[in-house]
C-alpha cells in the first residue's frame, strides 16, 4: 500500500462526511467506527491499519476526482474522526508508541500530500475548477490561524513528550480566542461547540493535517501564482485587507475551520507587484543612463573642449574601458556631482595612462594544480665543457673569453650593374623612387606638420581669449608669441614638405613614363616594374573650401607677420629718422659753424671727411599689400600643393609586369640575359682584416638580387677592430673579381641578436665595365636619348641587407668582450656612456649640448621613452650631483648591510665558519661551530694563529737537526701548493664515485653471463667472490679494521745457551767473501749441547701493533714456527676523517714484531717447588717487519714472506739451521741469509683507494713524443693490461715529463768511492747503503691522494725525502756513474705494489736492488722481493716486457732482443737525444760532525726520556757503565754496515758485563724525523720488562753521510743482575 | 642552557611517510634517511628507518601506502645544513630482484606545523641502451653508491637520471627553540 491509497481513502471519507454536512450526530457514528476500528489496530503499525481501511475506500475512488470543490470543508471536517484520540480511559503507557506512530503517519502524509500534489498535476482536468477555492481557502485559513500562531509555534518545536500537556492547554486556549473572532459568526460558535462536542480533540493530530494540507496548498498556490498573477495579486495584499474582504460564505467557512486556524499558521508567500516595487525603487534606485553624454555637459558654458594630444602633447594611451561603462560613469558624475573636475580638457574622464604593461615581467607561476607530470618531464640538456678555474693549475694562461658576433647576411641588391639593360637602370631609379616615396609617406610629416600647424592655431586663439585663460597676461602674451613663431616655422617646413612629395610623385611619374617609352622604342620588357597611379576621388567643394580657408589663414597670419614687422621697421625707421633728423640738425648747425670757422681751420675740413657719408634719410617702409601677398602665397600653393579638387594620386609600383621571354627579344637582349645568368656572387667576411668565413656562391638572378640568408657566429677573441663584407663576383668559370666591400659597423654592446635590425648597407665599387651587348655596362657613358645626349654614368653599387649582433650565451649574458679589451681610445670612450646608448644615440657625451638640443628640439618630458635621457639631462644640469665614472652592481648593498665589515670580521663565529668552509685543515672536520660569538672559546683560534704566524719561521724545537728542519718546512710548503692545486679536482666526482652500474658487457662477459644461466647450480662448490668495496665516505671509527694473518715464520734466531757463552770461541771477523760461505754447522755442537738441558731452542710468537693497539699470538716453538693465527687490529683515521684523501695520508705503520718468549723460574725457595711453580715470563725482541698502512691501503691486501729486519746484534741468539734445510734447499738459500715470515694482511671492509687526479697535465715534451707515449701505452695494456708500464711522469711542478729524462749518470759522494777502492762491489753497497739511508716517504702520504710526482736526484737530496722511484733513480744513476749497466725496473714487489727496483748487470748475472732497503738479490733468488717486471728504463729508452712471464725467476733480461721486450724508441721512432733533467753534477756538502754530535746526544736524552715515560709505574735506573759500553761499540756497526761483529762484540760486553743478563740489540734506521725513532724503539717492547731490578741502556750513534745523511743508530738493552 | 655545551635549538619530526604513487611497480618498501651539515647531531629518535612492503590499493587511486612513522630529533647550532630527509624506494623487478625505484630528497620544513610534501622521485639512468637492456636482464640497475648523494649537489653534473612519479611523506614538525 502506497501512499496515494491512503490518500485516496481518506478523501473518501472526507466525501462521506461533507454528505451528512456537518451532522454530528452521523459524525459522531462514523467517528465512532473508526475509533472502534482503531482500538484494535493501534499497537499495530500504521500500514496495517491502512489495510485494515482498504475496503472501505476501494469502492468510490471517483468521488475525489469529482468533489474537490469540496475538499477543503472536507478537510476540517475529517479531522474529527481521524482525529480522535483513543480512549479517555487509554493509559497513558501507549503514548509513546502512539506519538511514534504520529510521527510516522505525519511523515507519511507529507509523503502523500507531495504525491497528490503531482497527481493532480498530472490530472489536467479537475485543475480549473480547484483553482479558486484552494486559493480562497488558503486565505482563509490563514486568517485563522493569526490568534493561535503562538501556540503553533511552540506546538512545532514541542516533543512528543509535551505534547499530551499542549493538548490541554489549547482547548483551553480555544475557549480563550473565541472573543477575539468578530461577533455575529454563529457558526464560529457553532465550530467551537462542534469541538467541545468532541470534548478532546487531538491537537497533534489537527495541527499535523492542515499543515500536510497547508503545504499541499502552498505548492498549488505556487503553481498557480505561476499562471494567474494578476487577479491574486489584486486580492492578496495583506492580512488585514484580507479579513475586511472576506465574504459571507468565506466567513462561514472561515468559521468552521477557526479551530484549525488556532493552530496553524498558513501564509503565501510575500509578493509585491512589479509595479509597486518599481516606484519604490524608482525612489531609491538612481539608474545611470547608458547613452553618451554630451561634451558641452561635461565641459564648462561656451568652452570647446581641446585636445591636448592635437597640440603635440604626449598622452598616454588610456586604459581601455567599454564605451558603455565609461558613459555610465559619466552620467552618474554628472548628476551626483554636478562640478565637473572629473572632467578633463577634452571633455572626457580624466584617466592617468594604462598602467598595464603589454607583457608580464613576471614569469608565470605555474599553479598547483597543474599536472606534476609537466614538473618532473626531463630536458635534454646539451653537455657543456666544464672549465676548472684555471689559477690552480700551473702555467695556464688565461682562459680565452668565449665571444660571439652573429653576422647574418640575408642578401644583396645591386643597384646599378654593368650587365644593367637601360631598362633595368630606369627600373632601379624607379625603385629607388619609390621606396623613397613609400618612406616618405609612411613618416607623412607633410600631414604631422599640417596637425600641428592646427594645433597651434588652435592655441593661439584659445590663448587670444583672455577671460578663458587666467594666467597672467605677460605670460600669455609670451606665449602666444612663441606659438607664433613656431607657426611660421613649421609652416614653412611644411610647404617645403609638400613641395618635396609632390616632386617625388611628380619624378616618379616621370621616370615611369621614361621607361613606358623606353619599353615601347625596345619593344621587349626586361623588368616587371609596372608603376599604377591610382586616384582618390575628393569631395571637391570641401576640398576647395579647405585649401581656400588654408590658404585665407596663411595670408592672415602673414599679413599679420607682416604688420608686425612693417611696425617693427616702422619703429627702426622711426628712430632714423629721428637720428636723421638730428644728425640733419647738428649738420646744419655744423655747417653754419663751418662756415663760420672755415677761414680759420682750414684743415679742418680734412679732418672730418665722414660727414660726406652722412646717413641716407630713411625711407618709410611700404606697407604691406594683401593682394601680393595673396598673389605669393596662392603661387607657393599652387606650386606645392594639390590643387583643389584635384584627384589624390597614389602611386603603387608592383612586379605584376610580364618580362619578354628570351626567342622574342633582339639577339644582344638575349646575349646579355645570357650573361647574367653566368654570372654569380658570393660574399667573404673579413674580421679584423682576416678572412674568416664566406657564403656560398649565389647565381645572380634576373632581377639582380642575390639572396643569401645565411648566419656566421664568430667566435672571437679580441674586440672586433673592423668587419667587412667583401663581394665577389664570378663570371662563369673565368674567375672572381673583387666587385667591392662594405664596411659593417660594429654593433653596440647593447645590440645582441634576436633584436639587431636587418639593416642595409650600400657599397658601390668604381670599376669600369663595357660590355657588348644590351648591358650599359659601369663607369661607362651611356644615354637614354637617341641623339646620345644628356649621358650618364654609373658606377656599380648595391645594398647588402645584413644585421650583426653579438650573441647570447645560454645564460642570458652577452657574448661581448669586455671593455678591457677595447681599444683604449675614442671607442671606449664612447662605449662609457652607457646611458645615452641606451636610448640609440651613443656617441653623445656632451650633457650640456644634449641638454641644449633637449630644450631646443622641445622633447615632451612626460612622454616616458624620454625618461632616461629626461633624468640624465636633469641630473647633469643639476650641478651638484655627477655622473659617475663607475658602475655600481648592488647600489643598496649599503643599506642591507646590517653589520659593519669590520663587525663582521671580528665576529668569532664568522671567522670559524669562513675557515671551515676554506677547508682549513684544523677546521674541516669542527662539528657544531657554536651558535654564539661568546661561546666560541679563544683557543679555538689559538693554534691556526701561531701556525699562520710560524709559517715562516723555522722551527728546530721538532726537528733537533736545523736542515731537517728547513727541509719539512720546504716539504710543508711544497705540499700546501700541491694540495691547493688540487683543491678542485678533490671535489670532482666521477659517475661512478655516486653511480654503481653494470660495466658496459661486451659479447664475452654477455656471453658469459648468458651461459651462466644455463649452468648448473652446484651449490656445494665453494666459489670465491670478490669482497665489496666501500667507499671512504661513510665510515665512522671501527668500522675498519686491519686483519693480520700470521701463518709462519722460517729461521728465526735461536738462544744460545748461557752456560756456553764462555766456550764460545772468539771468532775473527769474516770477509765479504767468507759471509755467505758461513758454514752453520759451526752451531751444531752448542745446538746439540742445548738439546739436553730440555730447553727448547726458542719460543717465539708475534705482535702486532699498530696505533699502539697491540695484539699478539699465541706462542709456538721452534725456528720455524707455524701459527696462522688471524689478528684483528681497528682503525682509527686522523680527526675521525675518513675522506680517501685522509686515508691516503695516515703515515702510520703497522709493526710485526717477533718475540721470543723466555722463562725463567723466580722460585725463590726450593722447598716450595713442590707445591707451586714461580716464573717469570720475559719476552725478548728479535725483529720486525714494517708495513706502511697506506701500502695496505693501496694494495688492499699484501701477501708473501717477508724477510724480518733482525738486529745485526742479537745478544744470546744466534741462527740456527735445521739440518733438513740445509741439505734440501741449501743451494735455496745460500744466497739469503736471514729469517722469513709469511704474511697476509688486509683490512676489513675493504676500502677503495683513491684515484690519482685524473687530469691531463700540460708538458713541455714534444706532441709527437706524447702521442707516442699514449699509443706505446694503449699497446702494451691491450696485450698485458696488469703490466706497468711508465712512459710520462709528473715532476714536482706538475708537468708532465718524458720518463727517461730522469736517468743520467750521476756522481756518488766522493766520500763513498773512497771507502773501498779496490773493490766495485763493494762500493756499488755502500753507494746502495747511501740511498737508502735517506728515508723513504711515499708521495701519497706526502701529496694526498694526488699523484705521483717524481723529483729529480737533487730535489731529492735536497728534500732527503721520497719513495721508491726517487730512491731508484738516484741508485740507477750512481749505478750509470759507476760504469755499470743499470736499468730502472718497474714491477710489483711485495709488500710495496707498484715499485720500481734497480737491475745491474755484473759479468754473468743481473742483480736486483732494493733502493729502499739497500740489499740485492740475484735474478734467481727465491726470497727477492721483487715479484713481476713491467718494464725496464734505461737512459734513452723503455722496454717493456712482453714475455709469458714476468716474475724474475722466469724471465730474460737481455733487452736486445726485440722478441722478448718492445723497446719504444726502434728503429721506426729513434730516439731523438733527450735531454736529462738531472743536474749535470751533484754538489754534496760535508755534513757538520758537530751538529750531529749534538743531535746524537739530543735524541738519546728525548729517547731515555720516553722510555721513563712509558714505564711510570717502575723506576727506570740506567746503567751508566754498560751505556758507554755500548756506545763506544756503535760505530764499530756503523763501519762494517751491520755485518757480523755479533760474537767480538758479545765477547767484549760479556768480558765487562759479567755478572749481568743482558738483552738487548741495535736498531739502525735512516734519520729523518724523531717520531719514527720513538716509534722504533716503543715497538721492541724493551720497557716492558717489569722485574724488580731492572736496568736499561742505551746509546746513540749517528753516522754522518755527506748531504746530511744520517745514519741513526740506537743500542738499546736491558740489564738483570744475576744472583 | 647548560654551561657545558654550546647552544643549541631542536628541531624535532613527526611525521610518516604515508603512500607513493608508482602506477608501473607494486610491493614497494622505502628506506628514509637524514643528511645534515656538520653542525648538526641528532638527539634522540632514528635517523634511518625501511619500511614494510607494501601493495598497490585496489581503487583508482592505486595509492601505495606505508603511514610509515618518522620520528627524530635534531639538535643544532647553525641552520646551515638543515637536515633533509633522503627516501629510497625499492621493489622486485620482473625477476624478483630487488632494485631501486626512485630516490628523492626535501629538506624538513622550516617552520613549526603540519606540512605535506610531495617528493618527485627519480632513478639513475644507465649510461647507454645496452647498459639498460643488461640492467634490465640482470636485475642490476644503476644505483647510487649511497642514497644520500641525491641531497647533495657536489658531483652530480654528468649524471643523467630519469624521473619518476612521486611520493608524499607528511611531516608534522613541532619545533622549540633553546
Amino acid at each position: 500500500m502506497n501512499p496515494k491509497e491512503e490518500k485516496v481513502k481518506i478523501i473518501t471519507e472526507e466525501f462521506d462526511e461533507n454528505d451528512e454536512d456537518a451532522g454530528v450526530g452521523s459524525q459522531k457514528k462514523t467517528s465512532k467506527m473508526a475509533r472502534q476500528k482503531r482500538k484494535k489496530p493501534l499497537p499495530a503499525a500504521g500500514p496495517e491499519e491502512m489495510v485494515s481501511e482498504n475496503p472501505h475506500l476501494g469502492n468510490q475512488p471517483e468521488p475525489l476526482q469529482e468533489d474537490s470543490d469540496t475538499r477543503p470543508l472536507s478537510m476540517t471536517t475529517r479531522r474529527g474522526p481521524r482525529s480522535l484520540p483513543p480512549i479517555p480511559s487509554a493509559s497513558r503507557t501507549g503514548f509513546a508508541e502512539f506519538s511514534m506512530r504520529e510521527r510516522m503517519r505525519e511523515k507519511l502524509q507529507a509523503a502523500r500530500s507531495k504525491a497528490e500534489s503531482t497527481l493532480l498535476q498530472e490530472i489536467p482536468t479537475p485543475r480549473p475548477r480547484r483553482l479558486q477555492s484552494p486559493g480562497e481557502k488558503e486565505l482563509e485559513t490563514e486568517f485563522g490561524a493569526e490568534p493561535g500562531e503562538e501556540a503553533q509555534k511552540t506546538q512545532q518545536e514541542d516533543d512528543s513528550q509535551s505534547r499530551s500537556r499542549v493538548k490541554f492547554r489549547d482547548s483551553v486556549r480555544k475557549i480563550k480566542t473565541k472573543p477575539p473572532v468578530p461577533p455575529g459568526f454563529p457558526s464560529a460558535e457553532e465550530a467551537y461547540n462542534f469541538f467541545t462536542f468532541n470534548f478532546d480533540p487531538e491537537p497533534e493530530e489537527s495541527e499535523e493535517k492542515p499543515k500536510a494540507k497547508n503545504r499541499d496548498g502552498t505548492t498549488q498556490e505556487e503553481e498557480e501564482g505561476e499562471e494567474e498573477e494578476p487577479p491574486v495579486q489584486g486580492i492578496h495584499k495583506t492580512d488585514e485587507q484580507l479579513l475586511i474582504s472576506a465574504t459571507e460564505a468565506e466567513a462561514f467557512l472561515w468559521g468552521l475551520d477557526h479551530a484549525a486556524a488556532d493552530f496553524v499558521a498558513v501564509r503565501p508567500a510575500d509578493y509585491e507587484s512589479a509595479h509597486v516595487r518599481l516606484q519604490m525603487e524608482k525612489e531609491l534606485l538612481f539608474v545611470p543612463s547608458r547613452l553618451t553624454v554630451p561634451t558641452y555637459k561635461k565641459l564648462p558654458e561656451n568652452v570647446q573642449p581641446r585636445y591636448l594630444e592635437d597640440e603635440g602633447l604626449y598622452i598616454g594611451t588610456r586604459p581601455d574601458v567599454p564605451r558603455t561603462c565609461q558613459n555610465i560613469m559619466e552620467n552618474r558624475l554628472l548628476t551626483q556631482e554636478p562640478g565637473r573636475r572629473w572632467f578633463g580638457d577634452d571633455g572626457r574622464i580624466v584617466a592617468l595612462p594604462n598602467p598595464i604593461k603589454p607583457f608580464p615581467s613576471r614569469p608565470p607561476v605555474l599553479t598547483q594544480e597543474q599536472d606534476f607530470r609537466a614538473e618532473l618531464e626531463t630536458l635534454y640538456k646539451k653537455a657543456v665543457k666544464y672549465v676548472h678555474r684555471s689559477q690552480h693549475m700551473i702555467g695556464s694562461g688565461d682562459s680565452p673569453g668565449n665571444f660571439q658576433l652573429d653576422i647574418d647576411i640575408s642578401g644583396l641588391i645591386f643597384t646599378h650593374h654593368p650587365c644593367f639593360s637601360r631598362e633595368h637602370v630606369l627600373a632601379a631609379k624607379l625603385a629607388q623612387l619609390y621606396d623613397q616615396y613609400l618612406a616618405r609617406h609612411q613618416r607623412n610629416k607633410a600631414k604631422f606638420l599640417t596637425d600641428k600647424l592646427q594645433a597651434l592655431r588652435n592655441a593661439v586663439q584659445t590663448g587670444l581669449n583672455p577671460e578663458k585663460t587666467h594666467k597672467s597676461l605677460d605670460t600669455t602674451q609670451k606665449t602666444i608669441n612663441e606659438y607664433k613663431s613656431e607657426i611660421r616655422q613649421t609652416r614653412k617646413l611644411r610647404d617645403a614638405e609638400q613641395e618635396k612629395d609632390r616632386m617625388l610623385l611628380k619624378t616618379i611619374i616621370k621616370v615611369w613614363k621614361e621607361m613606358k617609352s623606353l619599353r615601347e622604342f625596345q619593344r621587349f620588357t626586361n623588368t616587371p616594374l609596372k608603376l599604377v597611379l591610382r586616384k582618390e576621388k575628393v569631395d571637391q567643394k570641401a576640398d576647395e573650401e579647405a585649401y581656400e580657408a588654408e590658404i585665407q589663414a596663411e595670408i592672415s597670419e602673414l599679413l599679420e607677420e607682416h604688420m608686425e614687422e612693417h611696425e617693427q621697421k616702422m619703429e627702426a625707421y622711426r628712430a632714423a629718422y629721428q637720428q636723421w633728423k638730428a644728425w640733419k640738425k647738428a649738420q646744419r648747425a655744423k655747417k653754419k659753424k663751418k662756415k663760420q670757422a672755415v677761414e680759420e681751420h682750414p684743415e679742418e675740413e680734412m679732418g672730418e671727411p665722414y660727414p660726406e657719408e652722412d646717413p641716407v634719410k630713411p625711407v618709410p617702409p611700404e606697407p604691406t599689400d594683401r593682394a601680393l601677398m595673396e598673389h605669393q602665397v596662392r603661387e607657393r600653393a599652387a606650386r606645392s600643393r594639390r590643387r583643389p579638387g584635384e584627384p589624390l594620386l597614389v602611386p603603387e609600383l608592383s612586379l605584376a609586369g610580364s618580362v619578354t621571354p628570351n626567342e622574342q627579344c633582339p639577339r644582344v637582349e638575349v646575349l646579355r640575359r645570357e650573361d647574367v645568368k653566368r654570372r654569380s656572387i658570393y660574399l667573404k667576411v673579413i674580421f679584423n682584416d682576416k678572412e674568416v668565413s664566406r657564403t656560398d656562391s649565389r647565381p645572380l638572378g634576373a632581377d639582380f638580387r642575390v639572396h643569401f640568408g645565411q648566419i656566421f657566429n664568430l667566435q672571437i677573441f679580441n674586440w672586433p677592430e673592423s668587419l667587412t663584407l667583401q663581394v665577389y663576383e664570378t663570371v662563369g668559370h673565368s674567375g672572381t673579381t673583387l666587385l667591392a666591400e662594405v664596411f659593417l659597423p660594429i654593433p653596440e654592446t647593447t645590440i645582441v641578436t634576436g633584436r639587431a635590425p636587418i639593416e642595409e648597407v650600400e657599397f658601390s665599387s668604381n670599376q669600369h665595365v663595357t660590355l657588348d651587348h644590351e648591358g650599359v655596362g659601369s663607369g661607362m657613358p651611356f644615354s637614354f636619348e637617341a641623339d646620345g645626349s644628356n649621358q650618364l654614368i654609373l658606377m656599380t653599387s648595391g645594398k647588402v641587407s645584413n644585421s650583426v649582433a653579438w650573441a647570447i650565451g645560454e645564460n642570458g649574458i652577452p657574448l661581448i668582450p669586455p671593455l678591457s679589451q677595447q681599444n683604449i681610445g675614442f671607442r671606449s670612450a664612447l662605449k662609457r656612456a652607457d646611458a645615452i646608448s641606451s636610448i640609440g644615440t651613443s656617441g653623445l657625451t656632451d650633457l650640456k649640448k644634449l641638454a641644449k638640443w633637449a630644450a631646443e628640439s622641445k622633447l615632451d618630458p612626460n612622454d616616458p621613452n624620454n625618461a632616461p635621457l629626461m633624468q640624465l639631462i636633469s641630473v647633469a644640469t643639476s650641478g651638484e650631483s655627477y655622473v659617475p665614472d663607475f658602475f655600481r652592481l648592488e647600489q643598496l648593498q649599503q643599506e642591507f648591510n646590517f653589520v659593519s665589515d669590520e663587525e663582521l670580521n671580528r665576529s668569532k663565529r664568522f671567522r670559524l665558519l669562513c675557515l671551515r668552509s676554506q677547508e682549513v685543515p684544523e677546521f674541516r672536520n669542527y662539528k657544531q661551530i657554536p651558535a654564539y660569538d661568546r661561546e666560541i672559546m679563544e683557543k679555538v683560534f689559538q693554534d691556526y694563529e701561531k701556525w699562520l704566524r710560524d709559517r715562516n719561521v723555522i722551527e728546530t724545537k721538532d726537528h733537533i737537526d736545523p736542515h731537517r728542519a728547513m727541509v719539512a718546512k720546504y716539504l710543508q710548503q711544497v705540499r700546501e701548493s700541491v694540495i691547493n692545486r688540487f683543491l678542485i679536482a678533490k671535489h670532482h666526482f666521477l659517475l661512478s664515485d655516486l653511480i654503481v652500474e653494470e660495466e658496459v658487457p661486451n659479447i664475452s662477459i654477455l656471453g658469459l653471463s648468458l651461459f651462466k644461466l644455463a649452468e648448473q647450480k652446484r651449490p656445494l662448490r665453494p666459489r670465491r667472490k670478490g669482497r665489496k668495496k666501500v667507499t671512504a665516505q661513510n665510515l665512522s671509527d671501527g668500522d675498519i679494521k686491519v686483519l693480520v694473518n700470521i701463518i709462519r715464520a722460517y729461521d728465526i734466531p735461536v738462544r744460545k745457551p748461557t752456560a756456553s757463552k764462555f766456550q764460545q770461541p772468539s771468532r775473527s771477523s769474516r770477509t765479504f767473501s767468507e759471509k755467505h760461505a758461513a758454514s752453520p754447522t759451526t752451531h751444531s755442537p752448542t745446538h746439540s749441547a742445548d738439546y739436553p738441558l730440555g730447553q727448547v731452542l726458542v719460543r717465539p710468537f708475534v705482535e702486532v701493533s699498530f696505533q699502539r693497539t697491540i695484539c699478539h699470538t699465541t706462542t709456538a716453538e721452534g725456528p720455524n714456527p707455524s701459527w696462522n693465527e688471524e689478528l684483528e687490529l681497528p682503525f682509527r683515521a686522523p680527526n675521525g676523517d675518513y675522506s680517501t684523501s685522509s686515508l691516503q695520508s695516515v703515515k702510520d705503520d703497522v709493526f710485526i714484531n717477533i718475540f721470543d718468549e723466555v722463562l725463567y723460574d723466580v722460585l725463590e725457595d726450593d722447598r716450595e717447588r713442590g707445591s707451586g711453580i714461580h716464573t717469570r715470563i720475559e719476552r725478548h725482541w728479535l725483529g720486525c717487519v714494517k708495513i706502511p698502512f697506506s701500502t695496505i691501503y693501496f694494495q688492499a691486501k699484501i701477501d708473501g714472506t717477508f724477510k724480518i729486519d733482525i738486529p745485526p746484534v742479537l745478544l744470546g741468539y744466534s741462527k740456527e739451521r735445521s739440518m733438513i734445510i740445509e741439505r734440501g734447499f741449501d743451494s735455496v738459500r745460500s744466497l739469503s741469509e736471514g729469517s722469513y715470515i709469511t704474511l697476509f694482511i688486509t683490512m676489513e671492509p675493504q676500502l677503495v683507494p683513491g684515484e690519482s687526479v685524473r687530469e691531463k697535465f700540460d708538458s713541455q715534451e714534444d706532441e709527437k713524443l706524447l702521442q707516442a707515449t699514449e699509443k706505446f701505452q694503449a699497446e702494451c695494456a691491450l696485450k698485458f693490461p696488469h703490466r706497468q708500464c711508465l712512459t710520462t711522469v709528473t715532476d714536482i711542478s706538475g708537468k708532465t715529463v718524458f720518463i727517461t729524462r730522469y736517468l743520467k749518470p750521476l756522481n756518488p759522494p766522493q766520500e763513498l768511492l773512497e771507502g773501498c777502492p779496490n773493490n766495485p762491489q763493494a762500493t756499488a753497497e755502500l753507494v746502495a747503503r747511501y740511498v737508502s739511508l735517506i728515508p723513504f716517504l711515499p708521495d701519497a702520504v706526502s701529496f694526498a691522494g694526488i699523484c705521483d710526482l717524481w723529483s729529480t736526484s737533487d730535489q731529492f737530496l735536497d728534500l732527503l725525502a721520497g719513495d721508491e722511484e726517487e730512491h731508484a733513480v738516484l741508485l740507477c744513476n750512481y749505478f750509470l756513474s759507476l760504469g755499470k749497466k743499470a736499468w730502472l725496473v718497474m714491477g710489483s714487489a711485495i709488500p710495496e705494489g707498484p715499485t720500481a727496483y734497480v737491475l745491474t748487470r755484473e759479468q754473468s748475472h743481473y742483480l736486483i736492488w732494493n733502493p729502499c732497503s739497500g740489499h740485492f738479490y740475484g735474478q734467481f733468488d727465491t726470497f727477492c722481493p721483487l715479484k713481476s717486471v713491467g718494464c725496464l728504463i734505461g737512459p734513452d729508452n723503455i722496454w717493456f716486457n712482453i714475455q709469458r712471464h714476468d716474475s724474475p725467476l722466469r724471465i730474460n733480461f737481455d733487452v736486445t732482443k726485440p722478441k722478448l721486450w718492445k723497446s719504444f724508441f726502434s728503429r721506426s721512432l729513434l730516439y731523438p737525444g733527450l735531454s736529462s733533467v738531472q743536474p749535470e753534477e751533484l754538489i754534496y756538502q760535508r755534513t757538520d760532525k758537530a751538529a750531529a754530535a749534538e743531535l746524537q746526544d739530543r735524541i738519546e736524552k728525548i729517547l731515555k726520556e720516553k722510555i721513563m715515560d712509558w714505564r711510570p709505574r717502575h723506576l727506570t735506573r740506567w746503567n751508566r757503565y754498560c751505556t758507554s759500553a755500548l756506545r763506544h761499540f756503535l760505530p764499530l756497526l756503523e763501519r762494517s754496515r751491520g755485518e757480523d761483529v755479533e760474537d767480538d762484540h758479545r765477547g767484549e760486553l760479556l768480558k765487562q758485563l759479567g755478572d749481568y743478563r743482558f738483552s738487548g740489540f741495535p736498531l739502525h734506521m735512516p734519520y729523518s724525523e724523531l717520531k719514527p725513532l720513538i716509534e722504533a724503539v716503543y715497538s721492541t717492547g724493551v720497557h716492558n720488562i717489569d722485574v724488580p731490578n731492572v736496568e736499561f741502556a742505551l746509546a746513540v750513534y749517528i753516522h754522518p753521510y755527506p748531504k746530511n745523511v744520517l745514519s741513526v743508530w740506537i743500542y738499546v738493552a736491558s740489564l738483570i743482575r744475576n744472583r | 642552557m647548560a654551561a657545558a655545551g654550546p647552544s643549541v635549538f631542536l628541531l624535532m619530526v613527526n611525521g610518516q611517510v604515508e603512500s607513493a604513487q608508482f602506477p608501473e611497480y607494486d610491493d614497494l618498501y622505502c628506506k628514509y634517511c637524514f643528511v645534515y651539515g656538520q653542525d648538526w647531531a641528532p638527539t634522540a629518535g632514528l635517523e634511518e628507518g625501511i619500511s614494510q612492503i607494501t601493495s598497490k590499493s585496489q581503487d583508482v587511486r592505486q595509492a601505495l601506502v606505508w603511514n610509515f612513522p618518522i620520528d627524530v630529533t635534531f639538535k643544532s647550532t647553525n641552520p646551515y645544513g638543515w637536515p633533509q630527509i633522503v627516501l629510497s624506494v625499492y621493489g622486485p623487478d620482473v625477476f624478483g630482484n630487488d632494485v631501486v625505484r626512485g630516490y628523492g630528497a626535501v629538506h624538513l620544513p622550516f617552520s613549526p606545523g603540519r606540512h605535506k610534501r610531495t617528493i618527485p622521485m627519480f632513478v639513475p639512468e644507465s649510461t647507454s641502451k645496452l647498459q639498460k637492456f643488461t640492467s634490465w636482464f640482470m636485475g642490476r640497475r644503476p644505483e647510487y653508491t649511497d642514497p644520500k648523494v641525491v641531497a647533495q649537489g657536489e658531483g652530480r653534473e654528468g649524471e643523467n637520471a630519469e624521473a619518476e612519479r612521486l611520493k608524499a611523506a607528511q611531516l608534522m614538525l613541532p619545533f622549540s627553540s633553546q
